[in-house]
């Protein structure tokens, strides 16, 4: 193409100049653009324009430049709406709102203050006790609302001022609340996993059907789930171990926080832990014991947190509540235990009898439903979660649809090729790439969330890293992993700056954050080790449970 | 201006009720779902349009909501350098992003879903399962609806921001497309 400036006496032959400049770098034009293009589109994320549209845009842009230089077939580029209509149809992904519309509506009816509170009191007598009950209602809101950033905010709002003018040392106290804020992004059911299950079980595909195994055993959400645990509970036993260390050799630095006289009373822990508790086993046990896909499993978790949230609305009257609860469980045992089908041709007198006591349980269950559903509506909840569900998933999901075009752009440069090329060749072979692949999430995620760099980096990188012959489960559990690390991370993890936010200016200087997590990043350092080096800490559960035979 | 306020003003609340529309769909997704995990498993009866009204549900829900998302500010910024900002220098960056970055987008994505929409439409493309929920074209068409509401909001943004750069900031003070969350 020829740009015709020739109002300023000038003319610019394009296609020349691109020829130019891939001898002036010395590779091939293709090559030099799609760096350029990943390199900008990196850069200009830093300007702070919504990211969803930053990452395509500048795709778009090199797009255009690679087609006036004669080397960018933009017939790739239509394959953008397929690629759209497959994330609206992709059923995996659905559990992605379902757990959201849990963790906000869990978090609207303010479990984590009551967690906090109860269990501050109970463990605050003895040396470190607050940091440890950090630790354990962290990994607790984890697993039940995955909001990493509410987390933190959460706790550092909440148990921080008290460990303060206790005299908690303040690196202790934040360190020990930045980390527990993170382990959302590993401990089961995490959002986190189901995206990265999502993009590696899709890469996986494409790399056995390239090696020639036309029926590879598939990579499902579920065992991401189930990889996740071991090394998620491993890091909640590191966590606690550490603090317990710091307990007996440095005393000052953690005081007990509440008064060792006051009676034991257990009941209002019990009271705080057991509904999120329960709810946890049951979503993360129907997921795991091949029950309910984690969509399913997703649903019934969020029908619990507005049960939970319609009886702190009115706790008065737990009635409405106990019965569709009672319920529910009532119709999972009849489902269970006998045959409901009424179109069989013989059925038993016994299953006539469970089918007629499911129907006024059903009814029960509707009627204490919609007594809930209306609580929350009319105190204002529900509107507010549905919104807030609505930004936050439509968020994630244009980022998706947003990556689509730039990884399809990135395709129409041959990225893939030389991404292939590049870390094939790498000295150290499989450990290399490894490394570097590593190396280079943990400095994206300094200033990317943990969505765009699945979004982005894992369909470019996964399949070249699989045709290496590394375990799916396995590379998916070391990336959320080392994201979380980075998360943690001096200056720029996340987590640290959301604590920042909160944690009181005059009290806590930055440099106590960052000397609080780095005995935590030691610990995520020493857990990847021992992850590497054993992978069926990983590989295991998923065997057992699901049987897969990855 | 004042015509080009009225107009950015429009646009802000039709997105606004657009989005607490399709932010509904969220709360029909948890229950449908449950009633389908219920239904299936007590009696073994399921129904194939209901499982698919599931993805009609999710659909609308991120793509009906991407302008209001826009509008509240809620597509992730990397905001190391944004947060620090003044409210002119943010201006700037909005102005600049939405024209070179945000309008190339969403044309490039409607250009190639225009045909392809219409190509659905044509044949009122229905479900591939005979007894499923036969409206395909409704479903695809959402993209077009994220792609109108998400451009007319992206004219909006860059409106505000031309009106804040210009000095007259006061103007929109407050205003939903200086909503911060």
């Amino acid at each position: 193409m020829i740009l015709d400036l020739s109002f300023i006496g000038f003319q610019l032959d394009l296609v020349v100049l691109g020829i130019w400049l891939s001898e002036l770098f010395g590779m091939p034009l293709d090559l030099l653009l799609c760096s350029a293009m990943f390199i900008l589109a990196c850069g200009s994320l830093l300007l702070g324009y919504p990211v969803a549209f930053t990452l395509p845009g500048i795709s778009v842009i090199f797009a255009g430049l690679g087609y006036s230089m004669g080397i960018f077939d933009f017939s790739i580029v239509g394959g953008v709406p397929q690629r759209i209509f497959g994330t609206m149809t992709n059923v995996v992904m659905m559990a992605v709102p379902l757990f959201v519309f849990m963790g906000v509506m869990l978090e609207r009816s303010r479990i984590a203050e009551e967690l906090l509170e109860s269990m501050g009191q109970l463990m605050g007598r003895v040396k470190g006790g607050l940091g440890i009950s950090v630790t354990i209602v962290g990994a607790l809101l984890a697993a039940s609302t995955g909001i990493v950033g509410a987390t933190v905010v959460i706790m550092g709002l909440m148990a921080l001022p008290t460990m303060l003018n206790k005299g908690y040392s303040p690196a202790v106290a934040t360190g020990g609340i930045a980390a527990a804020g993170t382990l959302g992004q590993i401990i089961p059911p995490s959002i986190v996993l189901v995206l990265l299950g999502d993009q590696l079980s899709s890469a996986w595909q494409a790399s056995q059907l390239a090696q020639g195994n036309f029926s590879p055993s598939p990579l499902s959400v579920g065992d991401l789930f189930a990889g996740a645990l071991i090394p998620g509970l491993g890091l909640v036993l590191m966590y606690v171990l550490y603090q317990v260390l710091v307990a007996v050799f440095f005393p000052s630095a953690c005081p007990p926080t509440s008064d060792a006289e006051d009676a034991i009373d257990l009941k209002p822990v019990l009271a705080a832990f057991l509904p999120p508790i329960v709810l946890v086993i049951a979503v993360l046990g129907s997921i795991l014991g091949g029950i309910a896909t984690p969509t399913e499993a997703a649903a019934i978790g969020a029908v619990g947190a507005m049960l939970m949230a319609g009886y702190k609305i009115d706790k008065a009257d737990p009635k409405p509540v106990m019965v569709a609860g009672g319920s529910i469980v009532l119709l999972l045992i009849l489902g269970a235990l006998f045959d409901l089908r009424m179109g069989r041709q013989e059925i038993p007198t016994i299953d006539y009898l469970a089918f007629a006591i499911s129907l006024p349980v059903l009814a029960a269950m509707v009627w204490g439903l919609c007594v809930s559903f209306l609580r929350i509506y009319r105190a204002g909840v529900l509107q507010e979660v549905v919104q807030m569900t609505a930004r936050t998933s439509s968020m994630i999901f244009i980022i998706m649809v947003g990556a689509a075009l730039f990884t399809l752009i990135f395709l129409g440069f041959s990225g893939d090729y030389y991404i292939t090329q590049f870390l094939t060749n790498l000295p150290g072979g499989r450990l290399g790439a490894f490394i570097l692949v590593m190396l280079v999430m943990f400095a994206l995620g300094f200033f990317l969330d943990f969505i765009q760099i699945v979004f982005v980096v894992v369909p470019i990188v996964a399949p070249v890293l699989f045709l290496m012959d590394i375990n799916p489960i396995w590379l998916g559990i070391m990336m959320a992993m080392n994201l979380q690390t980075s998360f943690l991370t001096p200056p720029f993890g996340y987590a640290l700056f959301y604590l920042r936010g909160v944690a009181p200016e005059q009290q806590v200087k930055t440099t106590d954050i960052y000397k609080g997590v780095i005995p935590f990043i030691v610990i995520q350092l020493i857990a990847l080790i021992i992850l590497y080096n054993f992978e069926g800490l990983v590989t295991w559960l998923p065997g057992v449970v699901f049987g897969t035979g990855l | 201006m004042d015509k080009l306020v009225r107009f950015c003003n429009v646009v802000d609340r039709t997105n606004e009720h657009l989005g607490k529309f399709a932010a509904w769909s969220a709360f029909a997704l948890v229950i449908t779902q449950f009633g389908i995990v219920l239904m299936n498993h007590l009696y073994s009866e399921g129904s194939i349009a209901i499982q698919e009204s599931l993805t009609y549900m999710h659909s609308l829900l991120f793509l009906g909501a991407a302008g209001y998302t826009l509008l509240h500010n809620g597509h992730v910024r990397v905001d190391i350098l944004y947060s620090s900002l003044t409210r002119e220098r943010r201006a700037y960056v909005n102005l600049a992003g939405t024209l070179i970055i945000l309008f190339p987008v969403l044309l490039m994505i409607g250009f190639y879903a225009l045909p392809y929409v219409n190509a659905s439409w044509q044949i009122f493309e229905g479900s591939t399962e005979s007894s499923g929920l036969h409206l395909v074209f409704v479903l695809k068409s959402l993209i077009l609806l994220f792609v109108t509401s998400t451009l007319l909001q992206g004219i909006s943004v860059s409106v505000h921001s031309v009106i804040v750069i210009a000095g007259f900031g006061h103007l929109v003070e407050g205003s939903l497309g200086e909503k911060s969350q």
